[in-house]
Formats: structure tokens, sequence, C-alpha cells
């Protein structure tokens, strides 16, 4: 798939002169959804409406599932938006008021049955102001068709809130098969569902190599909890660190050139250190305790992890040396999973509160303790999404274990796939394009 | 109890007799009757012991039950003579009365002397995957070091930790939890 990505063109047609702005501050704590209309889309020429279809589903599913916007369907097409030189006729957007959007997104599609690339192009109105914002042109080979709805989406969520959507991420996790565990990536909107491993042992804790190119997981198909590398096709699985004991829970540095990982060569856990061909491992904690989940800052100076040095689990956070360590949470007993915002400024984690695990996120200096679910299922394993907007998770508040997603202020939550369940360990991957 | 030190004090005596008897034919033909009685109870009661202990061998034997899990390279064997400890809720240390039995299973080692065993870590399924991995490694340990502390061989005795990853029980409820916070002994080679 990344190969098409190469010939897929996209070009920016025309943004608005006026000022670039930010309709929606998703940083605040709360947010108002911006109500969207999403008109039918035009198909040009010999294009089959149901391609044209498929794009606006696409889109639609989209935009509903970054949590910014309340999609409104509107199946008529915008037949007053002529476009004069490239620029649409702004004219009748009054008529699109009533639909009660405070947004416009238009488009058309060119796709020939018997061609081998098809052409999309979206427009975008601001309708309190009656004004275009944005538009742009994309086209690639049939294959990419899915990436350049995404990318599109993505560019509509730039032009509403300031900073690119991440559609084109997917998200690796563990889903239980059998006495085991394989592990699965799936596209962010739960699309494209793939099994990387198929060999019937525990394997756990996926992470993605910051170049996504590989995953690290641990497995026990010899006996003892090793750390495997594989690409995400599952080809060239490659044993890296087997040394005795624990081998788990990897965490990549941002520059891709450390593994930091839970290691057992002490006859406990601790949090080590090791190259990216599983030599060299260094001891980074020197106390008495258990500890867990190491997690990188974004400038890989400092790491996040779990030790239960106070007699309970709690999160604590070190220079990549081991050197400067402190305690980062003291509410509640039972304070584990941390995963350190690609924003650099908040530290998620899993605690309990009133004997079930909920997910929270902390301030890196101790700060601004926010709780993000209140269901009465158990929430596990965050992973943040590459631009810090969202939370993946793992919830049974619907029976069994699986992967969920929310925006970072907690609103949104929402399943990843229809699967039946069994699913743990969601990692995020960075943006494909 | 009584018993078996019985036998062992007559057998002792009688390899003690044969090493420095057995030159000294003068002493043998001083007290002949004598000798020939404990030398017969001695062969007997060398019999018997070896029979009890190839018994027990072949109990300890017979209760091994090879075990090769799908995914996970080797055969492995379980016996019931080799009984789990167990722990509280997010700890590791053993407990008095789970020292016991730890006890009964170092016994059992010392017998066979060329038995390999794994103690596995396992914890309940409260908690995340890889703090439970952590504190199953702990479990592991705290029994290991237990059997090392009493003269099992550190050598014989590897580790392995499960985390939540293999519930005994699958049931989400305190009667399962209890079972499956445990350490569990199986042997890597007979």
């Amino acid at each position: 798939m990344l190969k098409y990505f190469f010939i897929l063109l996209s070009f920016l047609i025309f943004v608005s002169p006026a000022e670039s702005r930010v309709y929606l501050d998703i940083n605040a704590p709360t947010f108002v959804q911006i109500p969207i209309v999403l008109a039918k889309w035009k198909s040009l020429e010999k294009t089959p409406p149901s391609f044209t279809e498929k794009v606006y589903e696409i889109l639609a599913n989209d935009l509903t599932l970054s949590g910014f916007f309340k999609v409104i369907d509107v199946p008529r097409l915008p037949g007053s938006l002529r476009e004069t030189e490239g620029i649409p006729n702004t004219s009748s957007l009054q008529e699109w008021m009533r639909a009660g959007g405070e947004i416009l997104l238009a488009g058309e599609t060119l796709f020939e049955p018997d061609g081998l690339n098809f052409k999309l192009k979206f427009h975008l109105f601001d309708l309190v102001e009656q004004r275009h914002i944005a538009g742009k042109q994309y086209e690639g080979p049939l294959p990419a068709l899915r990436s350049a709805v995404h990318r599109m989406a993505d560019e509509v969520v730039l032009q509403i809130t300031g900073e690119k959507g991440v559609t084109n991420t997917k998200i690796a996790y563990a889903v239980a098969q059998g006495t085991g565990k394989e592990i699965f990536i799936a596209d962010f909107d739960g699309a494209n569902v793939k099994q990387i491993t198929k060999n019937q042992s525990i394997n756990l804790s996926p992470a993605w190599s910051p170049d996504g190119k590989k995953i690290a997981f641990t497995s026990y198909l010899k006996r003892n909890p090793d750390l495997y590398l594989v690409d995400t096709d599952g080809k060239n699985l490659k044993l890296f660190s087997r040394y005795p004991g624990l081998n788990v829970s990897p965490s990549w540095s941002p520059d891709g050139k450390k593994i930091a990982l839970m290691m057992g060569m002490q006859g406990k856990s601790d949090i080590f250190l090791i190259d990216t061909d599983g030599g060299n491992p260094t001891r980074l904690t020197k106390s008495h305790g258990n500890e867990a989940s190491p997690t990188w800052s974004p400038d890989g100076e400092r790491i996040a992890f779990v030790s239960d040095r106070s007699g309970a689990p709690q999160i604590y956070i070190m220079a990549r040396d081991g050197s400067s360590v402190r305690r980062l949470t003291f509410e509640g007993s039972y304070n584990t999973n941390p995963s350190w915002s690609p924003k650099g400024d908040r530290i998620a984690f899993c605690g309990r509160a009133e004997g079930r695990f909920q997910i929270f996120t902390i301030g890196t200096d101790g700060s601004g303790l926010r709780r993000m679910t209140s269901d009465s299922g158990s929430n596990e394993s965050p992973s943040w999404s590459p631009d810090g907007r969202y939370i993946a998770f793992s919830s049974t508040r619907a029976g069994a274990s699986k992967i969920f997603i929310m925006n970072a202020n907690g609103f949104n939550q929402r399943a990843l796939t229809s699967s039946k369940g069994g699913e743990s360990s969601p990692a995020w991957s960075r943006r494909f394009e | 109890m009584s018993k078996k030190i019985f036998i062992a004090t007559i057998l002792i005596l009688a390899i003690a007799l044969i090493m420095t008897g057995c030159p000294k034919k003068t002493v043998m033909k001083e007290e002949p009757s004598v000798k020939k009685e404990e030398a017969a109870a001695a062969a007997k009661a060398d019999a018997e012991s070896k029979a009890t202990e190839s018994k027990a061998k072949e109990d300890f034997e017979k209760s091994m039950v090879a075990k090769k899990t799908p995914g996970i390279e080797g055969e492995v064997f379980e016996s019931s003579l080799l009984k789990d400890v167990h722990f509280d809720f997010d700890k590791y240390d053993i407990r008095p009365a789970d020292a016991t039995i730890l006890k009964a299973n170092a016994d059992l080692l010392k017998k066979y002397h060329k038995v390999k065993i794994q103690i596995e870590g396992h914890c309940d399924e409260r908690g995340t995957v890889e703090y439970n991995l952590a504190l199953g490694e702990r479990r592991a340990n705290s029994a290991r070091n237990y059997l090392v502390s009493i003269g099992v061989s550190p050598e014989r005795v590897s580790t392995i930790s499960y985390g939540k990853e293999r519930p005994l029980d699958p049931a989400h409820n305190e009667e399962a939890w209890t079972k499956n916070r445990r350490a569990h002994t199986i042997i890597t080679s007979k």
C-alpha cells in the first residue's frame, strides 16, 4: 500500500485569502462539536454512483470519528457551486444554512469504470460568513482511494482545527485466540484489520518503531517472554532480546536508537535500555520494587514508568540515564500503564478508582489530574495518537475487552472495530503518508 | 518417620560395620552369630529401603504427565506431587502455610537429583498486563529463592512469569482470583 503514496498526487486549488482561523479549539477541556453539512457529491462523466457513494461514506465516517464534527447528511447536490476560474461561487450559500450547519463540505469525483485513476475534489465553505475556506484535489490509482479520502478528511480537520487529522494512522493490539494472544493491526477507522502473528503463542504489548515500519512485541515461543521484531505485514520475524526472565513492554526512543523495556535479570522486573539489535543492556532503575511499563517523553530526555517501591504501583519519571527520579502520581493506590503524550505536556495512565480501572491524564508536573472514563468496566493501556488529540485504550464496558478510542478530553468514546472482543494493549502508529 | 530413622540407623551401622569389619577378620570371628544377624537385617533393611525408594520414584514418575503447549516450544511434565503455592493480592511473599508446601516440594526434589524444574509465576486478572508480568516474575522468584534457601541447587530451578495470561480458572470472581495468584511448578527435565 505504501508504494501508492508516492504516485498519489494532491494539490491545493484554492485557499481563502482571509487569515487562517481556528474554528474549534480542541485543546480546551470541553468543546462543542462543529455542525458540518455534508452535501451529496457529484459524479462527473461516467463515474458510477456507487464509487461516489463510497467516497462520501468513508469521508463522513472519518469526520464523525474525528470527534470534532456533528455531521449533517444532506442528500442533494450543491447546484449553485459553479466554479469560475477555480473559485467557487458563494452567492447562494444562504440556502445551505437551513440545514443547520456552520460549515459546508461539497465535492465531486471522477472515475471511469475502465480507468485506472480517480480524481477527487472538495470545497469547504463557512456558512456563517458566507465565504470559501479551502479546496483541494486528489488523484491516484484505485488502490489508493481509501488513503486519499483519509487525506482529504485530515485536510478538513486542519482547516477547522488548525492541525491535521490522524486518519492515516494505524493501531496495533493483541487479540486473545485459543490459549494465546496474537498481534493485529487496524486502521484508525477500524478498517483493514490484519493479523500479524499466527503462532498460537502468547504475543504481548506491541510497540511501533518511530518510522512505522516495524513492531516490537513479546512472545513466549521459546518458553520465555522474549522480545521480537516483525514487519507490519508479518514478515521478517526476528528474535532480538532473549535475556533470562522478562523481556517485555518495549518502548522505542523517539530517535529509534534505543528500546526501553522491562527485564527480569535481577530476579525482579527493572527498566533497562537496550540497543535495537538487542545488545548493550543497561539497567536504569535501582530500587527494590517492581518496575514496569516504560514510556519516553517526546524529546527523548525522560522516561515515565511504574514502580511499587512505595508499596503500591505509582507512576514515576526519570532522566534517560536513570537519574533524577521523581514520583508523579499520589492519588489512588494502583496507578500503572503510563503513556506520554506526543505533545509532551501530559501523561495518560490507568488508575484504580472505586475498585475499577479507569483512564486518567495528568500534567508532567503532577498537576491537573483528569479522569477520562467512568463506566462500569475496566479501562486500561492508554496510547496517544501521534497528534496527541486522541487516546486509544482497552475497555471491558461491553463485556469482552475491546479497543476504544476517545478524544483526549474523554469525549466521543467508540469501539475501534466490530469484533467480538478479547482485545488488549493498543499502540498507536505515526502518520503514514 | 521413626521407622525411617530406625531403618536408616541400621543401614548406617551395617555399612560402618562392613567398612570397618571386613578387613579385620578376627573381629568377625569373635561374634559370628551377631554379625550374621546384623548383616541379614541390614540387607533386608537395605532392600526395603530401596524398594520404598524405587516405589516412591515410580510414584513420582507415574505422577508426571507430559504437557505440550501450542506456540511454546518443548515438552514439559506436571506432577500432582509438586504442589502450588498461593499469594495475596498484589503480594509476592511466601505465606507460612505455603512454606510447608515448598518444603515438601524440596524434599521430593532432593531425592531426585536429575529432575529440573521451572516455577511459573501467575496473577489474577485484575491490573494491567505489564505490571502483572512484573508481579509474576517476583512470585516465581520468591518460590525459587525459598527452595534454594532450604538446599535445592539453584541450577535446577528456572523461573518464568506468565502474569495474568494463563489463569487456572478463567472466571471473574474472588474464588477464581484466589486460585490464580500462584506459583506453579513444572518439570523441564526428568
